[in-house]
């Protein structure tokens, strides 16, 4: 039976047959939900932007990945582990993505989810974190919480400055060391400087100038410090070059974190608190998610 | 009594917890900073189901962990109070808790942190019910089942439990003295302060308690029934528990009936409150009445399960017996050895650990250090399952990677440059000293110091305070020649203060520092003479020098090549200084000579605690250097 006798399955498929016909319909109508079906079913679950919660130990990373999940702050300790949860952009923020969306639309929902990842702020156990920073695959946006009431000392503002300092000169390393000519995908900073609530705190912008204060003074003493033992311990050849050790802008001058802005690292300060008295305030930081995603 | 217990996760967040009496934050914070984090306090091994403790600030904290599902149950009382009981409750509580959400928490750990634990209040109840019940009635006269969860939250307006709180008729106010210090004897599990339980009474209304107090009058101070506790737990939960009475010498009388109906009868002649009061009673604790009864038996029984299967999961875990299980279980072992999914034991993790401690031994790390830190491992692994495609062996390296990461980075940064700039700040030159054993190499690393801080332009004296060795000030002033030399082009400024020999090395330095304010150097680097940690006299002047020279920073240059030795070393010189005062770090010199085997960094840190701040890696000035944390761990386990 060739294809051009009488009764072909080829001829059939053309023939007004009400068979033909029933067929077609069905293969219109469950095609499209098929590949609808397939493509979301692959699509959603591993892709969702994930913001990393960075910071001091106390500063209250923690207690806003709670925040954000519940709504509502728990009650929370001192993390040896990272976590990460999902949440959703709380309503009355617009992802930046799905501006010309109407709520309700599944598109818009969708571009609400994001994760959240947190990690442990003592000195001992940084190195989840940094690890995070050297292949930052998902990360839409990094998320540097500063407790606002422990940078009016010192010691306080010390140590958020130098792992600020760090931090920044990661995601630094990883633009300049870029094999591809175009640069990887930018990572904004968002200096979350919580714990307004407290009397002590200092106001966002103070935090903001004393933090880029400190991180010259750290910038400089780096560069005058002893070298790491890495290359003389017969470690890795990655031997450290004065330039890539250096953050931000060359030269003598103050440090801002508006020179982070050339190696595609902008860095953002809202101040915010996720417990007190009357409530959480976290607006600002909300928008600044939002406007990530 | 338990002022809090808690229920949170590694990651920070509290799933469940219950306040008696609030105790800050911080006080769990420090349990975890030093135990799990810093391990500056090594808990005992549990064992016999005692769980290990932590004190802070006059609180004592019992704690457990179910390590699978990263939980960590934290008991919170005050260290005053004698709780025997604790260590049966964080069992309890451990099964019940992860009998109840154990695959929750399994099934939903991506990507979330909530979990439900409304529902554990009942249980958590129950338990305190019954182990208090069963100690407390071990030495009161009580009608009543005592619940001191009742108290406490009567006496201290956190008012958990108020239903439990009106049966509560505390007899102790006999012995109303104020101290609640509890008796050595051990046989008084809980030793209830008496002010609180006269707080407490007031509240379910003073005719029914001064009536109580008459009662108890009567039945004179409890004689203290020696409380094995285990012998009267959880038995006859259903009969005793209530109508328990206790004979003239605090004996338990089998009769239910009898005493209760007396007490009864006694209420409620007494006054309406007594009556509602006895209603709840009969709910909270009836077994006569229908519906209470049902709920509470269901309770109860449920409970008494789930503890008993997690037991028996825990039992299973253990290797199985009999010849043809045994082999079976090797082979299926075997298999989940190399797939992963296995749940690891002491057993499993045994073979593995001592081929780990072996190749540690062989880094030149200490016996002891190695040992630590594969209890370290051990601690992390145990009840933990492997995960898909890992081997025992893979897990354990990880493991391992991890524990000397952590023993090696510093909790806080060592940016010696900062400091000194603090300290001058304050008008006052940094002082800085250097320890060691002989021979090691400390002037040679002073002096490295010594360039490392005049390339930063810094001016500085160096003292010599080593009056015992013969040619050791010559010897330091050829290095200060040098450095004078090279520092000309650098641009810093350096001298010697010497006063040669035989004098009392304490005073030249303090001298020395006086000499270096006065003159306008902003850093003075001590140079001691070198002792035998196990040599007593020498060793005990070093308090004296601490206190005079007033070191800002006492460093302690060890070498590369020591080996056991480096643990008591690094010991001695930590103690040597006195009360309140030890060293702040370590210079580990000649690290170049000894190839991959970087050991006696391991062992001297955890010896003491205390940072590596420079290592020495070869001959010249310029050969100084910061810790790497990545690379030494990772030629520790190549
Ligand atoms: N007053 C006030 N306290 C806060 C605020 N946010 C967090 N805290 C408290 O700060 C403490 C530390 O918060 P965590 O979230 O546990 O800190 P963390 O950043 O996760 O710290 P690590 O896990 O150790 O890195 C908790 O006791 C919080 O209750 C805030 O906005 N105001
Ligand atoms: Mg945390």
């Amino acid at each position: 039976m060739a294809w051009h006798d009488e009764d072909s399955w080829l001829t059939a498929a053309f023939a007004p047959k009400l068979s033909t016909i029933a067929i077609t319909l069905l293969l219109v109508m469950l095609l499209p939900i098929a590949l609808h079906q397939f493509i979301y079913r692959v699509q959603t679950p591993t892709a969702l932007p994930t913001f990393l919660l960075i910071g001091p130990s106390g500063s209250g990373k923690t207690a806003f990945l709670t925040l954000a999940e519940r709504r509502a702050a728990a009650q929370t300790h001192t993390s040896t582990a990272p976590l990460s949860i999902e949440a959703l952009l709380p309503d009355g923020y617009v992802p930046n993505s799905a501006h010309y969306r109407s709520p309700g639309d599944p598109a818009y929902e969708r571009a609400r989810r994001l994760l959240l990842l947190d990690t442990p702020g003592h000195g001992k156990l940084r190195h989840f974190a940094t690890a995070q920073l050297v292949n930052p695959t998902h990360v839409r946006g990094i998320i540097f919480v500063v407790d606002a009431a422990s940078v009016a000392d010192e010691a306080g503002l010390d140590e958020t400055a130098e792992y600020l300092h760090d931090m920044l000169l990661a995601l630094q390393k990883r633009y300049t060391g870029a094999k591809t000519s175009k640069g990887p995908k930018e990572i904004p900073v968002l200096i979350a400087a919580n714990k307004l609530d407290l009397f002590t705190a200092l106001p966002p912008h103070l935090v903001k100038i004393s933090l880029e204060k400190a991180i010259s003074e750290v910038r400089k003493s780096r560069a005058k410090g002893v070298k790491d033992s890495g290359v003389a311990m017969g470690g890795e050849e990655d031997a450290v070059d004065e330039e890539n050790e250096w953050l931000g802008e060359g030269g003598e001058g103050a440090f801002e974190f508006r020179q982070m802005e050339e190696v595609g690292t902008s860095v953002a300060v809202q101040g915010g608190n996720v417990l007190g008295g009357e409530g959480s305030d976290v607006k600002s930081w909300w928008e600044w998610v939002a406007e990530q995603l | 009594m338990l002022d809090t217990f808690e229920i949170l996760t590694t990651s920070g967040v509290v799933l469940w917890s219950r306040t008696y009496v609030p105790v800050g934050a911080n006080i769990i914070n420090s349990l975890i900073r030093d135990v799990f984090i810093e391990e500056r306090i090594i808990p005992q091994q549990e064992d016999a189901g005692y769980h290990p403790t932590y004190r802070k600030e006059g609180y004592t904290l019992k704690w457990t962990q179910a390590k699978d599902l990263g939980l960590i149950f934290v008991a919170v009382y005050q260290s005053l109070v004698h709780l025997t009981w604790i260590d049966k409750l964080l069992d309890n509580v451990r099964a019940l808790f992860t009998g109840l959400y154990g695959e929750q928490l399994n099934s939903n750990r991506s990507n979330s942190s909530t979990l439900d634990t409304q529902k554990f209040n009942p249980y958590f109840d129950r338990q305190i019910q019954d182990l208090e019940g069963t100690s407390d009635e071990s030495l009161n006269v009580k009608l009543t089942p005592p619940s001191s969860s009742g108290n406490d939250s009567a006496e201290e307006s956190a008012p958990t439990l108020p239903v439990l709180q009106k049966p509560q008729r505390p007899l102790y106010d006999t012995s109303a003295d104020s101290t609640p210090v509890p008796t050595p004897d051990t046989s008084r599990p809980t030793t209830p302060a008496p002010s609180h339980l006269l707080t407490g009474k007031a509240k379910p209304g003073a005719k029914l308690s001064r009536r109580d107090r008459k009662k108890a009058a009567g039945f004179g101070s409890a004689p203290a029934s020696s409380g094995d506790e285990a012998s009267v737990k959880r038995k006859g939960k259903s009969s005793t528990k209530k109508n328990r009475t206790w004979g003239e010498f605090g004996a338990e009388e089998e009769d239910p009936s009898v005493v209760l109906d007396y007490s009864q009868a006694d209420l409620k002649g007494d006054a309406p409150e007594a009556e509602a009061l006895e209603e709840i009673k009969q709910e909270t604790w009836g077994r006569k009445t229908g519906k209470g009864q049902f709920v509470l038996k269901d309770l109860d029984e449920e409970m008494d399960a789930i503890i008993a299967e997690q037991n028996a999961k825990k039992e299973s875990s253990a290797p199985s017996s009999g010849l043809v299980g045994s082999s079976l279980g090797a082979i299926g072992g075997l298999f989940r050895n190399v797939v992963g999914g296995k749940t690891l034991t002491k057993e499993d993790l045994a073979k593995s650990l001592r081929g780990m401690e072996d190749h540690l031994l062989k880094k030149n790390v200490a016996r002891e250090a190695a040992v630590r830190l594969c209890e370290s491992v051990e601690r992390d692994l145990t009840g933990l399952k492997t995960s898909s495609f890992t081997t025992v062996e893979s897990t354990i390296r990880t493991s391992m990677e991890k524990a000397l990461t952590k023993i090696l980075t510093p909790t806080s940064s060592l940016d010696l440059l900062r400091e000194i700039q603090t300290v001058n700040a304050s008008g006052r030159p940094y002082v800085l000293s250097i320890v060691g054993v002989n021979g090691v190499g400390k002037s040679t690393n002073l002096s490295k110091i010594a360039f490392f801080l005049l390339q930063n332009h810094h001016r500085v004296l160096i003292a010599a305070a080593d009056t015992f060795r013969s040619g050791a000030v010559e010897q330091l002033g050829v290095h200060v020649r040098n450095l004078k030399e090279l520092s000309h082009r650098e641009g810093g400024e350096v001298d010697i203060f010497q006063k040669g020999y035989g004098k009392d090395a304490a005073n030249i330095a303090a001298d020395a520092v006086q000499y270096a304010a006065k003159n306008n150097f902003n850093v003075v680097l001590i140079d001691t003479a070198g002792r035998r940690h196990n040599d007593q006299r020498l060793m005990s002047s070093l308090e004296k020098f601490a206190k005079l020279a007033k070191p800002d920073k006492i460093l302690m240059v060890g070498e590369a090549l020591v080996g056991t030795d480096s643990v008591a070393q690094a010991r001695n010189f930590n103690a040597s200084f006195g009360p309140g005062r030890g060293l702040d770090g370590f210079v580990i010199s000649k690290c170049d000579t000894v190839g991959d085997m970087v050991g006696t960094l391991v062992s001297m840190v955890h010896a003491t605690g205390i940072p590596v701040v420079f290592l020495g890696t070869g001959q010249h000035y310029a050969d100084l250097r910061g810790l790497n944390v990545g690379t030494v761990t990772r030629l520790l386990m190549s």
